[in-house]
């Protein structure tokens, strides 16, 4: 596993009840028991630990929130751009 | 007896410009003027238009107040004219007079602003009068002296239940016989960098507009203004001849008690239950609910759950709408605001609409009377208030007493 995929299941322990459960790429966020407020919390840490910004809305049914690895996938997706639009910049 | 009310929103001040607009389906949402909306995503919200406190405030102290404050001075100073109240009031009375108008957050800008000089401008102090502009207590302590209401006077806070916990408490104290008149609501004025990227923070918000039960709903949008009400023992306003508006009938009140966001049916429905019990009226009776009805996934598929479970069938022949849809989520005033509207509602037999309700929810299955008012008999109104926390309060109105 990559270093951004370890450091968000880091923040994912952080706000799990029961953060000695197994958690892998294709675990589903429903498995974790992590509720909407988990996921606002998560996505600020996610944002301050990576420097970045995640348009989530707690009221939409979000692809990139369905698993682990979406989450990582997701997150990759705007450091890339975020770096692509600072080189350009 | 609702013998007054005054209303500040980003309808418009005033009870007829914000009846007017109603009717029109107005939406008072619009791009944010009052602040720099840079490096926010959110940059929509409800702000009160062309508002000019010396219009209706004369003394000075509130002229300096909080924002919040002055809306409050505003609201009430329409509700105690129309009451017809004399003031100051005199000496004899002004124990036997309540002022419970509370707030979400109090002046919330303020402190933003005072920090901003402190933390950001290295002031070396804050403006002297930045704590009472800031406590939430100060809209009902000015408001007190304006009128001379010397009985009990504080602010109530519950979220975006708040003017809907004052209005009930304060019938309650004249029910009970503590007092015999009462200004009683709310005001919000929190509108500010900060807290949108508090807000924004929680993941509610939409970006693009407030549509309860429809499909395409993603979220509340901010607002803020001020809804209070004069409520008057029915001896005393009748004796005096004040215009009686409507009779305050039932309240409720509950905390869901399980989670700070998700909100429970048996909270919401409890309260409703309360209140009609209190009220004693049958579900049927109720002609028309002014829901909380926010547009966020969660509330608006719990509160239709909520009704269904108390009305039953009689569910299907009522008139329900979220006036969010055009004012916007006014917070702690919410309440205030809405139960004008269903107060309005009761003396003009008038429906006002959820606007933008294009396609509703599968889920959301009542009549929310859709994108327009609709002209029907109301003699039985409810206002419903679920805030953050699962704190819920519930009010029914009805005619004047013949």
């Amino acid at each position: 596993m990559d270093e951004v995929a370890t450091k968000i299941i880091e923040i994912l322990r952080k706000n799990m009840k029961d953060p000695s459960k197994a958690v892998a790429l294709e675990t589903p966020l429903s498995e974790l028991e992590i509720e909407s407020l988990d996921l606002a919390v998560i996505v600020f840490d996610i944002e301050d630990t990576f420097g970045i910004e995640i348009p989530y809305n707690a009221n939409e049914e979000v692809e990139a929130f369905a698993t682990v690895g979406s989450v990582v996938d997701r997150v990759k997706g705007i450091i890339a751009e975020s770096k692509a639009s600072g080189a350009a910049a | 007896m609702v013998t007054g009310q005054g209303v500040v929103t980003p309808l418009g001040t005033g009870v007829d410009k914000f009846w007017a607009a109603m009717q029109r389906s107005d939406c008072g949402i619009r791009e944010v003027q009052s602040f720099d909306t840079e490096d926010l995503y959110i940059t929509i919200a409800g702000e009160v238009p062309d508002f000019d406190p010396r219009e209706r405030l004369q003394s000075k102290q509130l002229l300096l107040a909080d924002k919040y404050s002055q809306y409050a001075g505003c609201a009430a100073h329409e509700a105690v004219t129309q009451a017809k109240l004399e003031y100051p009031i005199k000496d004899s009375d002004s124990y036997r007079a309540a002022c419970i108008i509370g707030s979400g957050v109090g002046g919330l800008t303020t402190l933003e602003f005072s920090y901003k000089m402190l933390f950001k401008e290295n002031k070396r102090a804050t403006h002297p009068l930045t704590l009472l502009k800031a406590i939430g207590s100060s809209a009902s302590a000015h408001v007190s002296i304006e009128y001379g209401i010397k009985g009990p006077t504080f602010g109530l806070v519950s979220a975006c239940a708040t003017a809907t916990h004052s209005i009930g408490m304060t019938y309650r104290m004249i029910r009970e016989g503590l007092v015999d008149v009462g200004l009683a609501g709310a005001a919000e004025a929190s509108l500010n960098w900060g807290a949108t990227r508090a807000w924004q923070a929680m993941r509610v918000l939409s970006p693009d507009g407030l549509w309860p039960f429809a499909k395409k709903r993603n979220g509340t949008v901010l607002a803020e203004g001020a809804g209070i009400l004069m409520l008057e023992e029915y001896e005393r306003a009748k004796d005096r001849g004040a215009p009686i508006l409507a009779e305050l009938m039932g309240y409720g009140m509950t905390a869901d008690a399980a989670d700070m966001v998700n909100p429970s049916i048996d909270g919401a429905s409890t309260a409703m239950q309360q209140a009609l019990d209190d009220s004693g009226l049958a579900p049927s009776d109720i002609d028309y609910i002014n829901a909380h009805g926010t547009g966020t996934m969660v509330n608006d598929i719990n509160e239709t759950r909520a009704i269904k479970r108390v009305f039953g069938n009689a569910a299907n022949k009522l008139s329900i709408s979220s006036t969010k849809s055009m004012h916007g989520h006014c917070l702690g005033a919410g309440g205030g605001i809405e139960a004008v509207a269903a107060i309005k509602a009761i003396g003009e037999n008038y429906v006002p609409p959820t606007a933008g309700l294009d396609e509703p929810d599968p889920e959301c299955d009542l009549d929310y009377t859709a994108n327009t008012g609709k002209a029907r008999e109301v003699n039985y109104a409810m206002s419903n208030s679920f805030a953050f926390g699962g704190l819920n309060a519930v009010l029914v109105f009805g005619p004047p007493p013949a």
